[in-house]
């Protein structure tokens, strides 16, 4: 085979990976697409430019979001976030126009759906006294809650373990997976290895350090 | 706020999807500093790296993609 030809093949190669990446990704790019698109007209507001337009079509676009229930939590808060600042800017009252108001009215729908897509739940405890607390009867649903996610955690690390030779092996994929794939379950699995590995003489720094980095892309839901 | 890190890896990936490989590896290489540890991100930036050597390399040696420079110069 020339060169040329070795070249061509590795060329076709690497752009069928490329185009099943973003396959893949199509979805998530989707969404992030709009959410960079919302992120834009936030800025253009800043700077004093009338986004009556650009708003109006990123509704259009994307009101289908609402009703499709695609979004994860994470990612419907950061609209919502970006939507109410947008209001704020522009600072709608009773004499804005009525294309201003459309917007206002629009942004107050996206938030109401919000609230009941993904409800804040307040955990309130009873405010502090000199008297001994009454002993707390234990709750069943928190504790098979939490034996359905040990269960999880232990079938996922069953999973990663097969085949690995040691288990630090094993917590650098979990990284990993904490990282790109926002999970949840292998996020806290990985604290878990760690503090194990901690508490045996192992220097665990660079995975705490990953640890927090995944954690900060779990929180923000993205990529 | 989007960090200029994510909105140079989502528009990486829109021109990965345009097939505009130059213009996603220039937003990779923005995006980088922001996702050093992340073996996803590296091995798209890798991957895109690589196809736009494989394609300037292939540019060099096609001779149908050869551009042919003539430099003039004027006198006086």
């Amino acid at each position: 085979m020339s060169q040329t030809a070795s070249l061509q093949s590795l060329e076709s190669l690497l752009e069928t990976f490329l185009d099943r990446v973003v396959f893949l990704k199509e979805k998530k790019l989707n969404v992030l697409d709009g959410i960079n698109r919302l992120d834009d007209i936030g800025a253009m507001v800043n700077s004093g430019t009338d986004v009556t337009d650009d708003i109006g079509n990123w509704f259009a676009e994307h009101n289908k979001w609402l009703s499709d229930r695609t979004l994860k939590d994470t990612e419907l808060n950061r609209i919502t976030g970006m939507l109410s600042k947008i209001k704020r800017e522009i600072k709608i009252d009773a004499d804005s126009s009525m294309a201003h108001q459309k917007i206002s009215s629009e942004i107050d729908r996206w938030n109401s759906k919000k609230e009941h897509t993904a409800p804040i739940i307040k955990l309130k405890r009873p405010p502090e006294t000199v008297t001994p607390e009454p002993v707390l009867t234990p709750n069943s649903d928190t504790i098979s809650l939490f034996v359905k996610r040990l269960s999880k955690m232990t079938a996922l690390f069953m999973d990663y373990s097969n085949s690995k030779n040691h288990i630090l092996s094993v917590l650098e994929d979990l990284l990993q997976k904490a990282s790109t794939e926002t999970s949840k379950d292998a996020l806290i699995l990985s604290a878990f290895i760690i503090y194990y590995l901690k508490q045996n003489g192992y220097k665990v720094e660079p995975y705490v350090r990953k640890l927090k980095e995944a954690e900060t892309l779990y929180k923000k839901g993205m990529f | 706020m989007l960090s200029l890190g994510e909105k140079a890896y989502c528009a990486a990936l829109l021109a990965l999807k345009k097939k505009e490989y130059l213009q996603a590896f220039e937003n990779f290489e923005k995006a980088a500093p922001y996702f050093a540890n992340n073996k996803e991100f590296t091995l798209y930036h890798d991957t895109t790296k690589l196809l736009v050597e494989v394609k300037r390399k292939l540019g060099t040696l096609s001779e149908d993609d050869k551009i042919e420079i003539e430099e003039i110069f004027t006198h006086g």
